[in-house]
This record gives C-alpha cells, sequence and structure tokens, in this order.
C-alpha cells in the first residue's frame, strides 16, 4: 500500500475535528431533548443531562439553560467545541472537503455571532446547528475513504460516538460495533505497528475506553 | 482616471446589470465562509481578518495580455540569468553593466552563496511582477519585481472560484481565460527542480499572515504542508517526519519564509521557523529550494533599475515591458535631477516593502524634503526615485456604489523548464479614493482580473 503522507499534527488535528463535530452534533441532540423537558415536564432535566458530563449545570428557566449550555463557563460548552473544531479545520484545510471546511466556519460563526450581538437563544439556533453539523458530516463523507488520512477524522467521531453511547448507557451490542469500527481503523493506520492490542469491546467504563483508545492514538500519531 | 470602457467592459456590465444584486451579498457571504483570510499582527495582538475584496473584476483582453505575457517571460528569463551568473560567473558585474559595490551592497546579497548553482540553474521558480498601467500613454509599467517569496496568488483562485459559483452566466457567455491550472504551474516547477523525493509547501505556521495561502497551495499542488519542525536534515538530506515517524525524503521545498529565518545553524540562530541543517543539504544539492536562497539581490529596488540593462545583455533584446523612469541618486547625475525634482518624484527606501517607506514628492513640505536630501546625501544607496505614474483607477462596487479607486497588477510567473505567465493576477485597489498605496498591509482589497477576448 502506498504509504500515506500527514504529518502528525495535522493527523492530530483531523482526529479533534472529528471529535469536536460529534461532540457538538450529540450534545445538541441532547440539549434539544432536554430543553423540551424542562420548558413544562421536568425542570432539572439539564442538571441531569450535564451530570452525565460530569458538569454541575445552573440556570433559571429553559432559556437560560441553552445559554448555560452553550456559553457557560464549562468544558462541555458548546460555542468553545465549535470554536475549536474550527481551529482544526484551519490547520487541516488541505485534507477537508471544501464545502465542509465552509460549513465549519458558519458553525463557529453561528454562535460567535449571537455571543457578539447579544442576540436571544432559542430551539432555532440549535436545530439551525444541528442541521449544519450533519451537512458538514455528508461533505466529509464525500471524501471519506478515499485517503487514510481521512481515516483520523472518522476515528475521531467514532470515539466520540463511543463516549456518548457510554455515558448514556445505550445499547451495549451496538456500541461494541462501533468500538470495533474504531479498533479497525487503529489497524489500518498503524500497519507498520506490532503492539496494537484489540479494545476491550465489553469495557463498559468510558474512562478506560477513552484512555485505551488515546493510548493507542499516541502509539499511531508519532510527534 | 478610468480607462476608456471596451467592447469587453460593455459585455460585462450588460450582464452584471442584469444580475440580481441580493446576489453581491451571497458573494461575500460565500467569500467569508471559506475564510478568505490575511492575518496580521497589530499592536502585540494577532487579528484574523477578511482581505477586503471587490466584485468587479479587472478586464484586461487577451490581446493586451498576451505583450504583458510576452514581457514577463522575456523579463523573468533575464533575472533568473543574472542572479545564476551573479553567484557563479559575475560576469555582469565583471564587464561593468552593474557597478560591483552596488550590488554587494544589496540587502539581499549574500556572498555566502557565491559558487553555488541551485538545481536545473533556476533561481526564480515563482515570480510575482508588479505592474501599473500608465493613463498618460496606455502602456503597462513595471513597477516592482518579488523574487522572494511573492504572495496573494490563491486570492483570485478563491474569487475566481466564488464569482463562478455565484455568477455562471460571465463564464458561460463570456470568454474569459479559465485560471485553475496554477497550481499545475507549481507543481510542474516544484517537480522540474526536484532533486529525488516528494514536495513540500513549508509554511511557518497558523499564524502566518499569508497561511490560508499556504494550505490552499499546498493541497492543489498536491505537495504537502509541513511546519518547520515537520522537517528533518539527516546526512545533509531533508525527510518529511510522517505521522506514524516514518522519515520520508523531501526533494522539493516550497518555502514560505525568508532567507534569513529558514534556518537557524546557517542564518538567524534566534529563528524558530527554521529547519536546522537545511542549508547545508540545499548547498550539497540534496534539495531544491523554491525560490533559491538568495534572490532578494534581484528584488531590491535599486537592482530594478538595472532590469531593463540585463534583459539587454542576457538576451540581446530590448525589453517588451518598460519600468518606470527610475533615478539612482547613488549615481551624481541622478541625484543631481532627483533633488531638483523632488516635489514631483516618488522616493522609495530600497530595504522596504508592502507600501512602507514610499515618500510622495508632493505630499511633502519644504522642510521635509530638505531634511530627506540631507538623509539621501548620507546614504544614497538606500534609496531610488521615480516618476510618479497616474495609473489608471478601477471601478470597484463600494457601499453599494460605484466608485474609482487606484489599482496595480501583480502578475504570477512560474518558471520549470519554461516560463509560463498565469492568466489572471492579482488586481489590488487602494482602500480611498486617489491613494497610490494598494498593498494589503495598507488596507488595500482585491478583485479579479478577467483575461478576456470578444
Amino acid at each position: 500500500m502506498v504509504e500515506q503522507l500527514v504529518t502528525a499534527n495535522v493527523a492530530t488535528n483531523l482526529y479533534w475535528l472529528g471529535r469536536n463535530l460529534e461532540r457538538a452534533k450529540q450534545a445538541l441532540y441532547n440539549i434539544s431533548k432536554a430543553y423540551d423537558l424542562i420548558i413544562d415536564v421536568d425542570r432539572d432535566a439539564g442538571v441531569k443531562l450535564y451530570k452525565k458530563f460530569d458538569i454541575e449545570l445552573k440556570y433559571d428557566n429553559s432559556i437560560d439553560f441553552l445559554h448555560e449550555a452553550i456559553f457557560g463557563e464549562h468544558s462541555a460548552n458548546i460555542q468553545e467545541t465549535t470554536e475549536n473544531a474550527r481551529e482544526s479545520a484551519i490547520i487541516c484545510r488541505h485534507r477537508i472537503d471544501s464545502e465542509a471546511f465552509g460549513e465549519i466556519i458558519e458553525l463557529r460563526a453561528l454562535f460567535n455571532n449571537i455571543a457578539k450581538n447579544d442576540n436571544e437563544i432559542d430551539y432555532k439556533l440549535i436545530d439551525h446547528a444541528h442541521s449544519l453539523i450533519s451537512e458538514i458530516w455528508g461533505a466529509l463523507g464525500k471524501r471519506e475513504h478515499n485517503n487514510k488520512s481521512d481515516l483520523f477524522i472518522r476515528m475521531g467521531k467514532l470515539v466520540e460516538e463511543a463516549d456518548f453511547r457510554l455515558r448514556f448507557n445505550k445499547d451495549e451490542t451496538i456500541t461494541a460495533t462501533v468500538i470495533e469500527e474504531i479498533d479497525a481503523i487503529v489497524q489500518i493506520l498503524s500497519d507498520d505497528h506490532e503492539h496494537v492490542a484489540q479494545t476491550q469491546s465489553q469495557s463498559s467504563n468510558t474512562t478506560d475506553l477513552i484512555t485505551l483508545v488515546n493510548s493507542k492514538i499516541n502509539q499511531i500519531v508519532v510527534e | 482616471m478610468l480607462e476608456k470602457n471596451t467592447g469587453l467592459h460593455e459585455k460585462f456590465w450588460e450582464i452584471f446589470n442584469n444580475q440580481d444584486r441580493h446576489k453581491i451579498d451571497e458573494f461575500k457571504a460565500y467569500m467569508d465562509k471559506f475564510a478568505v483570510n490575511f492575518n496580521l499582527y497589530k499592536d502585540g495582538n494577532f487579528i484574523e481578518q477578511s482581505l477586503p475584496f471587490d466584485i468587479v473584476p479587472r478586464i484586461i483582453s487577451k490581446k493586451e495580455f498576451s505583450k504583458i505575457d510576452k514581457g514577463l517571460q522575456q523579463r523573468v528569463k533575464a533575472l533568473n540569468l543574472f542572479l545564476e551568473d551573479l553567484y557563479t560567473d559575475a560576469k555582469i558585474v565583471k564587464e561593468g553593466i552593474i557597478p560591483e559595490t552596488f550590488v554587494k551592497e544589496a540587502g539581499g546579497y549574500l556572498e555566502k552563496f557565491v559558487g553555488f548553482s541551485p538545481s536545473q540553474k533556476i533561481r526564480a521558480h515563482i515570480n510575482g511582477i508588479d505592474l501599473v498601467k500608465d493613463s498618460a500613454n496606455d502602456e503597462w509599467v513595471i513597477l516592482e519585481d518579488n523574487l522572494r517569496v511573492p504572495s496573494g496568488a490563491s486570492y483570485p483562485l478563491s474569487i475566481r472560484d466564488t464569482y463562478r459559483k455565484i455568477y455562471p452566466d460571465f463564464f458561460e457567455t463570456l470568454k474569459i481565460e479559465p485560471i485553475k491550472n496554477y497550481p499545475s504551474y507549481i507543481a510542474e516547477s516544484m517537480n522540474y527542480v526536484n532533486t529525488g523525493g516528494i514536495n513540500v509547501v513549508l509554511t511557518p505556521g497558523r499564524f502566518n499572515s499569508a497561511y490560508y495561502e499556504h494550505s490552499y497551495l499546498a493541497e492543489k499542488s498536491d505537495a504537502q504542508l509541513v511546519r518547520p519542525h515537520e522537517l528533518k536534515v539527516v546526512d545533509k538530506k531533508v525527510y518529511f517526519k510522517n505521522y506514524n515517524g516514518k522519515l520520508i525524503r523531501v526533494g522539493s521545498i516550497y518555502r514560505r519564509t525568508d532567507d534569513d529565518f529558514l534556518d537557524p545553524k546557517f542564518f538567524n540562530p534566534d529563528s524558530l521557523i527554521g529547519v536546522p541543517g537545511l542549508v547545508e543539504a540545499y548547498l550539497a544539492g540534496n534539495v531544491a529550494l523554491m525560490n533559491a536562497i538568495g534572490n532578494g539581490v534581484a528584488d531590491d529596488k535599486g537592482i530594478y533599475y538595472f532590469v531593463p540593462k540585463m534583459i539587454k545583455y542576457y538576451l540581446g533584446e530590448e525589453p517588451i515591458l518598460k519600468n518606470a523612469p527610475t533615478y539612482l541618486p547613488y549615481f551624481e547625475e541622478d541625484r543631481k535631477y532627483v533633488f531638483e525634482n523632488m516635489e514631483k518624484l516618488v522616493i522609495k527606501d530600497v530595504a522596504e516593502a508592502g507600501g512602507y517607506g514610499v515618500l510622495f514628492g508632493h505630499e511633502m513640505t519644504a522642510l521635509q524634503i530638505e531634511d530627506l536630501k540631507t538623509i539621501i546625501k548620507a546614504n544614497p544607496r538606500r534609496f531610488i526615485a521615480q516618476e510618479l505614474i497616474e495609473f489608471y483607477d478601477e471601478k470597484c462596487y463600494l457601499n453599494k456604489e460605484l466608485q474609482n479607486r487606484k489599482a496595480d497588477f501583480r502578475a504570477y510567473v512560474v518558471m520549470a523548464e519554461d516560463v509560463k505567465v498565469w492568466q489572471c493576477g492579482l488586481t489590488r485597489y487602494a482602500l480611498e479614493e486617489g491613494n497610490y498605496l494598494v498593498n494589503s498591509s495598507q488596507g488595500g482589497g482585491f478583485k479579479d482580473t478577467w483575461v478576456m477576448e470578444l
């Protein structure tokens, strides 16, 4: 097989682009669900959601919840996640689809404009951002599997997906297939490395799984 | 002053006037979305900003461009021969065509490289030649040669891409020269001088003002984009550090870093954006650098004065494109003329670029002129003086109305086995009406350039 050329920096940023995009997508989906519940079913739905991310979120009402989820000072801040995705996209721009790049710029601008102009947040923003990320994944998919380097994005996406699935106790058999795909990608990307053990797909501990995957990625990407 | 409208302009306006004006907003949104950025540092802060652009293209007829094309090919061939000669036999100096001291005092002249000849004897691979069209005689005039690291080619590529998407009518109806071949010119040049290995574009990194362009050109020319520490020199050979730790041999480097910062072992030891050992590998003939080290001497505004002489000396031809009338205070006769006519001349500091160090005599007070004369007397090599060229304005659609702005034109000339002139270029317009400085660093914007025929 022809050697895939990509610097460690670009590989890492492709991986993190995948992770941050998927993180934003999964989070927005769950925020949208929690928002709906907070209105008139369960005021604490947002608190429960963020507990899964080990974050203690405080809010006064449903709109305030959206504001805190997107702009609040915590590690799952959506604005920051999209900012990080944009930064990675700029660094590895030459490796991603140009349409996808444009959508990533737009995604970040969407949140930044609201923050800058002090505009009100509502469900439309969440829906719009969610659709935009779906479009980004669609555009990225145009190139997917064309190059080995595209697998770094895919791997980031799957790692994040596995993380969410484990945090939300989703169907284990499906989670196992996600992890199997991560393993397959790790094998392809590390075809010259001998010490890439299979991930324990039965592992149900998120921290352990992510630590294991990260150690594999560190094996693949040599700075 | 605007250039006289031609049938080509009329054709453009005929289509443009029938377009929905909302499309202009769509155009701007598209450009913003694709982040055609120009990064800069202001007051110590990193600012990422969109480069201003205008939707109305500059139109040059194919016939007119054909003369520019021939003139630029001739000029770049002569400049390349000059550089190769200067750093090897130095006949042009020995025969007194250019004074030796004048050359040696040029900031970009690097004595340490005398005797070295690069791959295929090509030094001026990628060149940006700045021209204006003189309204006095309708002729294109060369203002400046950029043979070190000329930037800006990705901007017309981006705006053209946007144009074709938003306004396909123009490109379906009019005979506009396509421009997508520019990255292939770069690839061709890299391949031609390649000493064995992959091609890479060397960028100082994400926060460089032209990072967008580095990334764009790497992608389109199928080269790897690398930062300095992603290259490694072993036994005078350059290697690309792959993500998996493997070292892949590099044969050609399109570097977007000035000479001074290229290799901390050879040039500035404090450079954080250099590749240690790169110059040794280059001098051993193990890697090609585009453009060659030491080209700064040909960029020197004082050396520019001698380019018409180089054309005659090396090619035995008359220059097809003329320089702006230029005087060197270094020569006594010229100095006398300059001092007597300061009010109508433009004085340029040869060491400056980007529109800095340019003084317009008509804007200076008598006291300032006297001060400048004293400075020139003390160091005449540092300055050149040029007649002020009243170059044409271009129509720009700014703030929802058509306004006139002075505009220059940077042509891109790429050298491989042959010299090729890109059938496009960067038209830059000034920020304010009447301003002659069009540089991006002076707040100027850019527009597309269409080479067209009826």
